[in-house]
């Protein structure tokens, strides 16, 4: 697979970024996660957007793309457990990108600050093990 | 800057402080085997930071029960693996790993844990202090193989964090940027 430059590595980045952002804020609207996580979780991936957009503007890019719901966010929204389940998932796919970013993005100024939303995600999915009620945190 | 510590906060920072100055992080990077700038000696740096854990949370463990004595257990185990790891990889480049300390060489530098609250502030304080050293090394290591080793326990360290603030009563996330922003 080809490299991606900087530029496509953020844009990434920001698609997942709004991704999680439509699904916390229907999740919220749905009342499929409790509020207060709902919105400590929304507020968090807002704050990550806008840094991603700001090192795109940096980078002399406009900020792209709108999300559209997927048929999979909509079917989560049936109750707050399979929310969770959905979230934990988008989670772990955020996680995993920012991990991969993290090492691989070649302007090394910007390695420390994604590593640090990359730790912000894993703890969300620590948030949300907790709120489905698993007493055992870490694998 | 608050004016003042509480006293969870005074004992997870100096306890830490401690620690660190005690886990070899200090000690000269091997005179012999891999390339200067290979980053042998940062990798040597964050395993004697890693012992220096291992050994924290066996003394963690003596004052804790129930879930978070679990917790406690199953990151110890992560903390074991992150050493292997660096061990291997530190090899890889030729070197040699340091060697942990003795049991009784670090429990001289830890602080009396007198009750799981004690443990847990400082557990907080040594994770919050590996997430640190995990993202700084991303920013140093010049090869991707050992950045991107470097990301992934970087990863674990932050849901190490997160569990051991749930098991304090805090939310896992302190905030939206552990260290730092872009």
């Amino acid at each position: 697979m080809a490299e991606r430059s900087d530029v496509e590595i953020l844009e990434d980045l920001l698609a997942l970024e709004n991704r999680l952002i439509s699904a916390y804020e229907a999740a919220l609207r749905r009342d499929a996660i409790d509020v207060a996580l709902g919105e400590t979780l929304r507020d968090h991936e807002q704050e990550h957007a806008r840094a991603l957009e700001q090192a795109l503007r940096h980078a002399g890019r406009r900020s792209p793309r709108a999300s559209v719901p997927t048929p999979e966010l909509t079917a989560a929204l049936r109750s707050r457990a399979s929310f969770a389940r959905y979230a934990l998932e988008l989670e772990a796919e955020a996680l995993a990108a920012y991990t991969e970013a993290a090492a691989a993005i070649r302007n090394s100024r910007l390695r420390q600050p994604l590593g640090s939303i990359m730790a912000c995600e894993a703890a969300h999915r620590i948030a949300l093990r907790e709120a489905v009620g698993e007493r055992t945190l870490v694998d | 800057m608050a004016p003042f510590l509480t006293r969870r906060e005074a004992l997870g920072g100096a306890a830490a402080a401690l620690v660190l100055a005690s886990c070899g992080g200090g000690d000269p990077p091997p005179d012999t085997g891999p390339r200067p700038g290979s980053g042998a000696a940062l990798l040597g740096s964050l395993l004697a930071l890693e012992h220096a854990v291992a050994a924290a949370y066996a003394t963690c463990e003596e004052v804790l029960t129930g879930d978070a004595l679990r917790n406690t257990r199953a990151i110890a185990a992560q903390e074991r693996e992150h050493v292997t790891r660096l061990q291997d990889l530190i090899r890889d480049l030729g070197g040699d790993p340091p060697a942990g300390r003795s049991a009784a060489e670090y429990a001289r530098t830890f602080p009396r844990l007198r009750e799981p609250g004690d443990a847990l502030a400082f557990a907080e304080d040594l994770e919050q202090r590996q997430v640190r050293a995990y993202l700084e090394a991303l920013t140093e290591l010049p090869d991707l193989g050992l950045r991107s080793a470097a990301a992934e326990i970087g990863a674990e360290e932050g849901a190490q964090l997160a569990a051991v603030r749930v098991l304090l009563g805090l939310p896992a996330a302190q905030g939206p940027f552990v260290t730092g922003a872009l």
